[in-house]
């Protein structure tokens, strides 16, 4: 088997198990439980963390776009949400928009 | 008679999840595993292996890690990878925790369709519009969700994986810049409401755990740190 595919295999079966792990875990919990609660905290703290590494210290390509552009995209992005009954697509088309228009202006 | 049919031909429980996948969360997921195709092709990987690293691990940055491994050649052996991998990917089991009871099945083997979807698309999704579902719906919405964003997330990376030659490296950053976007607007709509507001605050300040944590470990102790000090956050503020 080659290494890459192998990885593969090994990376699915453990995402797999992990998917697993939570379901079993939470079986017969209600979503007022206080483990639920935690697990929802954790996984909402942890795709904040996310968004905020990824956007203020990304890797790879994006790193090339400068912060003052990225930060942009985020602020209009987020003002169009918040301004248009939270609708997502005008919202990300607008920061996307905002973060070009940055981008060429830079 | 033109009625009855319509009406029969759209009251399949999938269709509202897969109508809502075609939106905003399709297109953020799109463009994301746009990006992701190319860089597979860029690492000497093949089609297939973009293909089947979208279906079976289907969580974008353990997907990369494995994608910049197999670009240093497996320098680090195939162990560091994998564990890497699924240690950027371990926020899978918070959200299957807390997405189970949300789903309401009358039990865990009505779950096991819908386990290989639960992701942060689809579930930041799910958190969102199923409490506004009936519960006996709430599997059917899940799973046409997850199979629309499945099949997306596929056909981009393929196009991703044979266009890679095309996206230049600021068409690549535009689309990298879509996926972390969308999900900071996702949260931004929660921020009215405490708990999520507090698990969002607590975990952006918990980031800066990743200035001096080794990158395959910080975003999961960050999560970790960011949502225990939420919780407790909230336990203090019920009780008092």
């Amino acid at each position: 088997m080659a290494p890459a595919d192998l990885a593969l295999a090994l990376t699915a079966l453990a995402c797999l198990g992990l998917r697993l792990a939570g379901v079993w875990l939470a079986g017969g919990l209600s979503t007022e439980h206080p483990a639920i609660a935690w697990a929802t905290a954790v996984a909402q703290a942890t795709l904040a963390a996310f968004v905020a590494l990824a956007l203020l210290a990304p890797a790879g390509a994006l790193a090339a776009v400068p912060l003052p552009a990225r930060l942009a995209g985020l602020a209009v992005g987020v003002v169009v949400c918040l301004a248009f009954q939270r609708r997502l697509m005008p919202a990300l088309l607008a920061g996307l928009a905002a973060m070009l228009a940055m981008r060429a202006l830079l | 008679m033109g009625g009855s049919l319509h009406h029969g031909g759209v009251s399949s429980p999938l269709l509202p999840g897969l109508r809502e996948a075609l939106g905003a969360p399709g297109a953020a997921m799109a463009a994301t595993f746009l990006a992701f195709g190319a860089a597979v092709q860029e690492a000497g990987l093949s089609a297939g292996w973009a293909l089947l690293a979208c279906w079976g691990i289907y969580g974008m940055p353990g997907q990369l890690v494995l994608v910049q491994a197999a670009s240093l050649g497996w320098a680090g052996g195939i162990g560091a990878a994998v564990m890497g991998a699924v240690a950027v990917n371990a926020r899978f089991l918070p959200m299957a925790v807390s997405i189970t009871p949300v789903l309401s099945a009358s039990s865990r083997w009505q779950l096991l369709p819908a386990v290989p979807f639960i992701a942060v698309t689809p579930w930041a999704a799910a958190m969102r519009a199923l409490p506004a579902v009936r519960r006996p719906d709430r599997i059917g919405w899940f799973l046409g969700f997850g199979l629309t964003s499945w099949l997306v997330a596929g056909i981009a990376a393929l196009s991703g994986f044979h266009l890679a030659g095309a996206l230049g490296p600021e068409a690549r950053a535009a689309l990298l810049f879509v996926n972390p976007l969308y999900y900071a607007l996702l949260l931004a709509a929660d921020l009215d409401r405490p708990a999520p507001r507090r698990a969002v605050l607590c975990g952006v300040a918990a980031a800066a755990l990743a200035l001096v944590l080794p990158p395959s470990i910080a975003l999961l102790a960050a999560g970790i740190a960011g949502g225990t000090a939420a919780f407790l956050l909230g336990r203090r503020h019920g009780a008092g």
